[in-house]
């Protein structure tokens, strides 16, 4: 029999890679491009975006083949999928919406390299059918977005005194001595956030090193 | 189903899978390239109006054509060659790479009257070559204004150079020194620029971008290549 779509088991898929097995505070991928474009909160979007579509698109893709890949060199087949798709999708913006392409074509080449969507067609798309992979892919997007956010959000405000581009602190505050946290900008910054989510969300997830 | 670890079975995949690829990927560019080459010329031109500030700046979110219209309204273009001399009968948009030693000049013109000469800039930042459009104003010393519309620098840092901020800070800037009566290139320091320097020494130098310094150096030295070029036109302009 079928299963239903959003059954219990498809679910779970889903939520793991948001939280139980976050990509980043569990599995530790993504890690590179988490501190790159987090600078601000737009171009954090933009890369969430386009890292859950490639993710599951691509995952839908291997999936579908899974069978017919020969394993010496899968990697390889892998890869060309996902630059495949990567590479039409940057194309198509070019074309249909250009400010959009603007922002996102820098991050084509983060996308394709991503660990996470490597790692995501190898431990999962390879051995899941279709659908499956798909519900895998969204949640891991899912859940590297939700940490992109958050790192962006916060070194947004404390580096720059921006959100979106638009001043939340008030220029008052620069008259009193308020100065712009230069680390945000830099990656170190990144990491100092990058560990402190991590901590968090492990210590509420209950997940240890064994 | 054959067996998938066999030698032949593997070749055989890969070739499928290069085909099959690179089939979709050339018909996609393929078939979107006019589309993708208006785009750009659109860009191009939309990066010139906003190099020379236009008295009435062109509004975000303007159709395409419109922009078109507004550009063959205003702007002037002429091809000069290297001894700063125009070249009858070229415009800007058949230049080729053969022709190396002439260079594609932009004017604007408001009701007849010169307000800004605009050139093309690019040159190595620090992963990326970048694009831009430099105008001047009708005294061909005082910058009017700077863009840079294509690069691949990382965002928030490098990238800053894209953003209203960085090239405003070109504005009212100088290009020709009348102490020394020779041209001189603007350079990006690092930090503030008005920490370092006063007097006509402040008008040469510009606001880096921090954690970007060598996106910036790449920046002074795009400058200083582009503004000697033009410098052969531009000195003759000059009314000292």
């Amino acid at each position: 029999m079928a299963e239903a779509l959003l059954s219990n088991k498809n679910k779970k898929i889903l939520k793991d890679g948001v939280w139980d097995t976050n990509p980043i505070t569990y599995q530790v991928l993504g890690i590179c491009s988490a501190l790159a474009v987090t600078t601000q909160l737009k171009t954090a979007l933009v890369m969430s975006f386009g890292l859950t579509f490639v993710t599951a698109m691509s995952n839908v893709v291997i999936s579908l083949i899974r069978n017919y890949i020969p394993s010496q060199i899968r990697i390889i087949v892998q890869l060309t999928v996902v630059s495949a798709l990567v590479i039409t999708i940057d194309q198509l913006l070019r074309a249909y919406m250009f400010d959009v392409s603007k922002q996102l074509s820098v991050f084509v080449g983060l996308i394709i390299t991503n660990c996470i969507v490597m790692g995501r067609l190898e431990a999962f798309a390879m051995g899941n059918p279709p659908w499956k992979s798909f519900l895998d892919g969204l949640g891991n997007g899912l859940g590297y977005s939700a940490v992109l956010v958050i790192i962006g959000i916060i070194r947004e405000i404390f580096g720059s005194g921006t959100l979106l581009g638009y001043h939340v602190i008030p220029a008052s505050f620069y008259a009193n001595g308020y100065v712009n946290n230069g680390m945000m900008v830099l990656a170190p910054g990144a990491f100092f956030l990058l560990g402190v989510i991590v901590w968090v969300q492990r210590a509420i997830s209950g997940y240890s090193e064994s | 189903m054959a067996n998938t670890n066999s030698t032949r079975y593997t070749f055989l995949f890969a070739v499928i899978v290069c085909v099959v690829s690179g089939v979709l990927l050339s018909a996609v560019s393929e078939g979107l390239r006019k589309q993708r080459e208006l785009n750009e010329e659109l860009e191009v031109k939309r990066n010139i109006l906003k190099a020379v500030a236009l008295k009435e700046p062109i509004p975000p979110k303007m159709k395409g054509e419109d922009i078109l219209h507004v550009y063959e309204s205003k702007i002037e273009e002429l091809v000069i060659d290297a001894q700063g001399y125009v070249v009858e009968g070229r415009t800007p948009g058949q230049l080729t790479a053969k022709d190396g030693n002439l260079y594609p000049l932009y004017i604007y013109k408001e009701d007849g009257l010169v307000m800004a000469y605009a050139f093309p800039v690019f040159g190595q930042g620090l992963w990326s070559v970048l694009y831009g459009y430099l105008a001047v104003e009708a005294d061909a010393t005082t910058i009017r204004g700077i863009t840079f519309y294509k690069h691949g620098e990382t965002p928030g840092l490098g990238g800053e150079i894209e953003k209203e901020w960085f090239q405003n800070n070109f504005k009212g800037k100088k290009i020709y020194s009348l102490q020394e009566h020779r041209a001189t290139p603007i350079i990006v320091v690092r930090g503030k620029a008005a920490n370092f320097f006063k007097g006509e020494a402040l008008e040469h130098h510009v606001d880096g971008i921090t954690a970007a310094t060598l996106t910036g150096n790449g920046v002074t030295g795009l400058l200083d290549r582009w503004i000697r070029v033009y410098d052969v036109y531009l000195s003759r302009l000059r009314k000292i």
